[in-house]
């Protein structure tokens, strides 16, 4: 019984997962391994005057003291990942005696067992001359940079700020949404070994090829002797895309000293050595006609980042493009301040962006006095306002009443505190979701065994996505093999290039060019050709350059679809309903439910996609109430950088969730219609919930996250 | 970590230079984090004490029972539920099984100051460095017991019922076994807040004792916290009403997640004593609750927060069939 | 008033703990700590670990944690490091029978205790325990580090019976962080296993 898309089916890689034989990158066992441990900076400017190592040199076990003292120029200068290069950050840390941000890496501690070498760095005194750091918005010192003006593009079309005078109807708020971390459960860990001058790295990663190619820049060695081994992802969420600075460093000290080296940085220190989504402010203003028509949208947000990088989160660009508008502006800005540098985290510009537009959009129904619901239908468009791009495939009014009956939504009373259970004011809420469909040129190389099985080969990742079955499924698809027959290889710079797990892509770039790997071979097989078939194909998407191939070896990415370019704007669309409690007295919010109805094209692996759904749905939910990163003001130092302040909803706080799927046929986006969903599912669902909240409550929450002092007026 | 010496302690009594390792959970992680150096530790799970015992003085719990067993058990549950769920509402499944009564009592505020010694300023990890909490990250710091020294918070949660309920404590040092009040075991921070408790060098917790009273079986433990589980206290009320009909005979009540011990509020109890309990009474009394707390920007909610989980708790404790 | 249920399993837990201590408790009356083993200034211990039903023989540092000793030398990576710091329950193993975190648990302070880990999990046909089998089935968890975790303080949730309702099953289950976030399904594994682990 032939399997392919569509297929209801437990993960190929689940076996190894449930039973412990999956080995992420510090499971590899390396023989002789020594182990390194971090020391970073317990300042945010300034520079380092002296360290006191003797004491560490002397704990028995230790191998080096690595510092910028005997480090500098080991690591070369390498491009931004968001300017086409590699590292999520220029600052290189043991490169000089500067401090450019708390945590910052400023010792690395090699012994021959970890108590060891946490023993010694723990001994080694760092002697800083302080500067006063600029921690974030409010501080001394920021450098704030209109995005504009370093490159990026503000969308905008026809007169925004006439038109929201002259409106009949408008709203106008600020909105804010904390730092928060990837916090993957693996820690980001590396070890690395060389061997005949060749490295090999086991490191997890969301883009092997990259990490290679930028690893070989960095270490000023040839990419074809290093060899990145990324089978097994412990989480990701955007924290390993870009390569962070440690593992140059890592594997430098193991080239030194002639032994494989193992790094654990602890729960804290991922905090700063690797990136994080950064905190936003945004205004937005709405104006409708009194029939809810809108007539205008303004959107600015400003946003930190570090020093040297101009990471920029600008949801914009997605903002912008939802609704019927005919009139838009809308502006970024980059606080430069003494931070680490920011990076991609799920969904990285609409979740926050989202916040606020859906924030506001629910501000502007009860000044409509209209059901929120029918808002979002009335506005809803098969072309964006931008450039009047046509959608390939758009079923957000679908998302709406599918998720509207199943949620009993017209049982809602609308006036705020209307609703009550016991001692609990209920509360239920909505509101859009929106995430670009990508796919990017790939490569992949399938072989057909005489025996009926089948193996799959692209360096692509799992990062928990379910990868490794949808790419499977998409083989039994094209081979017509049960799911069984066919043996995935992913995770390996060895194997043919496949772009980054990030803007979830993975599914629509790998499954397309399997199936046209899986049609040469029934070609070839039709033709007569006997024995083993293997073949090797590549996928260029419609309109991305050919010598992406070349780019794509060269651990480049060519990623397009999406909103902006092209002749199409691609997404999938999702509509959240969600209730909330909140306790009368003691303002506790609690989340019994929340339903995600979802229209994202072709669902290649439909368990794997609820699952996926389903988390996206908890993280925004994590995302409304739990998670921030807290930051000392003084010292630009991250407060709660552990898991027990840093908060995660744990299994208590999630009652009930649904997913719904809606057909959707996209012939337009990719030849197989896939969108992804990876990031779907979190987009929207903080302004559901808070949304719910001043539902709940009357009193409307625009600085996320929702705490209980927030509640307590 | 620091290197140390590990021995399965015997029983006997030790010294200046011994710390006591029961469950480890705060210990080890204190350990890790390069807070917490011993250089001797002495391992006493060997050493029994983990008798949880009712009859007709009350309940006596031995130092080394594990919070899961307390929490779990039937009849504490019954008799003393301000104790059970104290414990049942504290950290994970994994932890309550893991920690000693005695370790409990004893576990180390969560301070980020205190917690991480790259840190200049913590002025109980290093006595004369200041304060970063006073004017820093103190969202979850203490409003009540704090001093110009320390705003640190008691972060557990059974020490609350066994300070509301006059638990005693009994120790064992070289001079042999003593008793006293737990509500004298832990000490403000004054001007020495590394000073956190009155035990004398080498003593050990050996166990517990719960006084039987009327208000015993009417009690509960409300905590109130950002997750439905798996956190610390924003604030927390351990109350134990003795009732006569409406009126209060007898209130005992203690707070947590507000203060920088187990926090007895005495002017509240006293507040309700002969009173009818209703939501009036119960706000009053939640007001001398906090008449004298102090905030420090980011926990000035911790007092509303506080009286709105006291009186929560106290209306609850009326409700229950006792 | 009457003897705690659990006193029986009080006494178990004493003896397996610390059986060897009893007469050196009983008779003890010297001033000084009597060591039951040698004293190490952090350096090398001698010790034989019960893991999934077989003795390991190992000289480690005094400081090595249980959860390095799987992992850095006995090559049991299956119990995972997420924090280190008792936060997030990757580490998860049963000692004793019971769930604890093996990164704040001294390998030292083990002694004959019995510790299973994922490792040690089976069915009685040596195939998959019913518990690991609910995970597939119900697909819950993604990345999968968190997973034996999961899965250990899952058997456990039923063995000691609070599985009863979801509620119980997700506020035991709560000490176990999943990042991607898979609870939902998780509740519905323990649901579908419950029925096939014995209690007790």
């Amino acid at each position: 019984m032939p399997d392919g898309f569509g297929t209801d089916h437990q993960r190929i890689d689940g076996r190894a997962k449930v039973t412990g034989g999956a080995r992420y990158a510090s499971d590899v066992v390396v023989g002789n391994v020594a182990h390194a441990w971090l020391v970073t900076s317990a300042i945010a400017r300034g520079r380092i005057t002296g360290f006191e190592d003797a004491e560490a040199r002397a704990v028995p076990g230790v191998l080096e003291v690595f510092t910028h003292r005997n480090m500098q120029g080991a690591v070369a200068e390498t491009e931004f990942f968001a300017k086409g290069g590699y590292v999520g950050s220029t600052i290189r840390p043991l490169e000089s005696d500067q401090v450019w941000h708390a945590g910052q890496i400023v010792a690395l501690v090699v012994a021959d067992t970890l108590e060891a070498a946490r023993e010694a760095a723990q001994r080694l005194r760092v002697r800083y001359a302080e500067e006063a750091p600029a921690a974030g918005f409010d501080a001394a010192g920021v450098e704030v940079v209109a995005a504009s003006d370093a490159g990026f593009e503000d969308a905008g079309v026809g007169d925004a700020d006439s038109a929201f005078a002259a409106a009949a109807v408008k709203v106008e708020a600020s909105y804010s949404t904390p730092t928060q971390h990837h916090n993957p459960i693996e820690l980001f860990t590396t070890t690395a070994s060389w061997a005949g001058g060749k490295l090999t790295l086991h490191e997890g990663s969301q883009f092997v090829h990259g990490l290679k190619h930028g690893i070989a820049a960095q270490l000023r060695i040839d990419p074809a002797d290093v060899h990145v081994v990324s089978p097994f992802i412990g989480g990701a969420f955007g924290a390993r895309g870009s390569i962070t600075q440690r593992t140059a460093l890592v594997a430098e000290a193991a080239r030194r000293l002639g032994r494989p080296v193992k790094l654990v940085p602890t729960r804290a220190q991922g905090f700063t050595i690797a990136t994080y989504r950064a905190e936003t402010r945004q205004q937005v203003k709405l104006a409708a006609s009194r029939d809810g028509r809108l007539q205008a949208l303004v959107h600015e947000g400003w946003e930190v980042t570090s020093r040297p990088d101009a990471y920029k989160v600008g949801g914009t660009a997605t903002t912008s493009r939802i609704y019927a508008c005919p009139n838009v502006r809308t502006k970024v800005h980059m606080v430069h301040a003494d931070r680490n540098t920011p990076g991609f985290m799920r969904s990285p510009p609409e979740l926050p962006y989202m916040f606020a537009l859906e924030s506001a959009m629910d501000e502007l129904a009860y000044a409509l006095d209209m059901d929120p619901v029918q808002l979002r239908r009335i506005n809803d468009t098969q072309r964006e306002p931008i450039k009047g791009l046509p959608y390939s495939s758009r079923n957000l009014v679908g998302c709406l009443d599918a998720g509207a009956r199943a949620f009993g939504w017209e049982r809602r009373s609308p006036a705020p505190r209307s609703m009550r259970d016991g001692e609990w004011q209920v509360g239920w809420g909505v509101a859009t979701s929106i995430y670009p469909a990508h796919i990017g040129t790939a490569t992949a190389r399938v072989t057909l065994l005489p025996d009926g099985r089948a193996r799959v080969q692209t360096a692509a990742h799992d990062v928990g996505t379910g990868a490794y079955t949808a790419i499977g499924l998409a083989a039994a698809e094209g081979l017509g093999l049960a799911l069984e027959r066919i043996v995935v290889e992913l995770g390996d710079s060895d194997l043919p290039p496949a772009p980054v797990a990030g803007g979830s892509n993975t599914t629509a770039s790998v499954c397309n060019v399997v199936i046209k790997a899986c049609e040469e071979i029934r070609a070839r097989r039709a033709q007569g050709q006997q024995g083993a078939i293997e073949v090797y194909a590549e996928n260029v998407p419609e309109g991305l350059p050919p010598d992406s191939i070349g780019k794509l070896y060269q651990g480049r990415n060519a990623l397009g679809g999406g909103l902006e370019g092209g002749k199409q704007a691609m997404a999938a669309f999702g509509a959240i309903f969600l209730e909330v409690r909140v306790h009368d007295r003691t303002r506790e919010v609690r989340v019994p439910r929340v339903l995600g109805a979802f229209a994202a094209g072709r669902i290649v692996s439909p368990r794997q996609a609820r699952s996926q759904l389903t988390g996206g749905l908890i993280w925004g939910i994590g995302a409304a109430l739990h998670e921030q990163t807290e930051i000392d003001p003084r010292s630009a130092r991250y407060m709660n950088d552990n898991m027990a302040e840093y908060l995660v909803p744990v299994n208590a706080d999630i009652r009930q969730v649904e997913v719904l799927l809606l057909d959707e046929q996209d012939t337009q986006a990719n030849p197989l219609g896939i969108k992804g969903i990876g990031e779907l599912g979190n987009v929207g669902t903080n302004a559901a919930l808070a949304n719910a909240v001043f539902h709940a409550t009357g009193t409307r929450p625009r600085d996320l996250p929702v705490r209980i002092e927030h509640l307590m007026a | 970590m620091r290197p140390f010496s590990y021995d399965r302690a015997a029983g006997a009594p030790g010294d200046a230079g011994t710390t006591w390792l029961a469950g480890g959970t705060t210990l080890l992680d204190l350990m890790k984090l390069d807070v917490m150096r011993p250089e001797r530790l002495a391992d006493i799970n060997g050493l029994g004490l983990a008798e949880v015992r009712l009859d007709a003085q009350g309940l006596h719990l031995g130092a080394l029972a594990r919070m899961a067993e307390v929490a779990g058990n039937a009849e504490v549950q019954r008799h003393f539920p301000v104790v059970a769920q104290s414990l049942a509402l504290a950290a994970s499944q994994q932890l309550r099984n893991m920690a000693s009564l005695g370790g409990n009592v004893l576990q180390r505020t969560r301070c980020p100051y205190f917690r991480d010694p790259s840190h200049a300023a913590c002025n109980k990890r290093n006595p004369g460095s200041g304060c970063g909490a006073m004017d820093g990250a103190n969202r979850l710091q203490a409003v009540l017991g704090t001093s110009d020294a320390c705003i640190a918070a008691y972060p557990g949660d059974f020490a609350q019922a066994l300070v509301a309920l006059d638990a005693e404590v009994t120790l064992r040092g070289a001079a042999g076994e003593r008793r006293m009040r737990f509500a004298d075991l832990h000490v403000q921070p004054g001007t020495t807040p590394e000073r956190e408790t009155t035990l004398r060098p080498g003593e050990l917790i050996t166990g517990f004792t719960v006084p039987a009273g009327p208000w015993a079986a009417r009690s509960l433990y409300l905590k109130v916290r950002d997750r439905e589980s798996y956190a610390f206290a924003l604030a927390s009320a351990a109350v134990a009403l003795d009732l006569d009909g409406k009126v209060v005979r007898e209130a005992r009540i203690a707070l947590g997640g507000v203060a920088t011990v187990p926090w007895r509020a005495a002017e509240a109890e006293a507040d309700l004593r002969g009173k009818v309990l209703d939501e009036a009474s119960a706000t009053r009394a939640a007001e001398a609750a906090f008449a004298a707390a102090r905030t420090h920007g980011e926990n000035a909610f911790k007092p509303e927060l506080g009286r709105r989980t006291l009186v929560r708790a106290l209306l609850l404790a009326k409700r229950m069939e006792a | 008033m009457t003897a705690p249920a659990e006193s029986g399993g009080l006494e178990r837990r004493f003896l397996l703990g610390g059986g060897a201590m009893l007469p050196l408790l009983a008779g003890t009356a010297t001033a000084q700590p009597t060591p039951a083993t040698p004293a190490h200034e952090g350096r090398s211990m001698e010790m034989t670990l019960q893991v999934n039903g077989q003795a390991h023989r190992l000289a480690l540092d005094s400081r090595t944690t249980l959860l390095d000793a799987l992992r850095e030398h006995m090559g049991l990576t299956g119990s995972k490091k997420g924090c280190d710091q008792g936060q997030c329950g990757a580490c998860t193993v049963l000692l004793d029978g019971r769930p604890v975190l093996a990164c704040l648990t001294l390998a030292a302070g083990v002694g004959t205790r019995p510790v299973i880990t994922i490792e040690g999990l089976h069915g009685r046909d040596g195939g998959l325990h019913p518990m690991q089998q609910a995970f597939l089935d119900q697909d819950a968890f993604q990345c999968g580090y968190c997973t034996p975790g999961q899965i250990i303080s899952a058997v456990a949730c039923v063995r000691q019976g609070h599985a009863g309702s979801a509620e119980e099953i997700r506020e035991f289950m709560s000490g176990n962080l999943c990042r991607c976030a898979a609870y939902p399904q998780i509740v519905a594994a323990v649901q579908q296993a419950a029925p096939l682990v014995e209690q007790g």
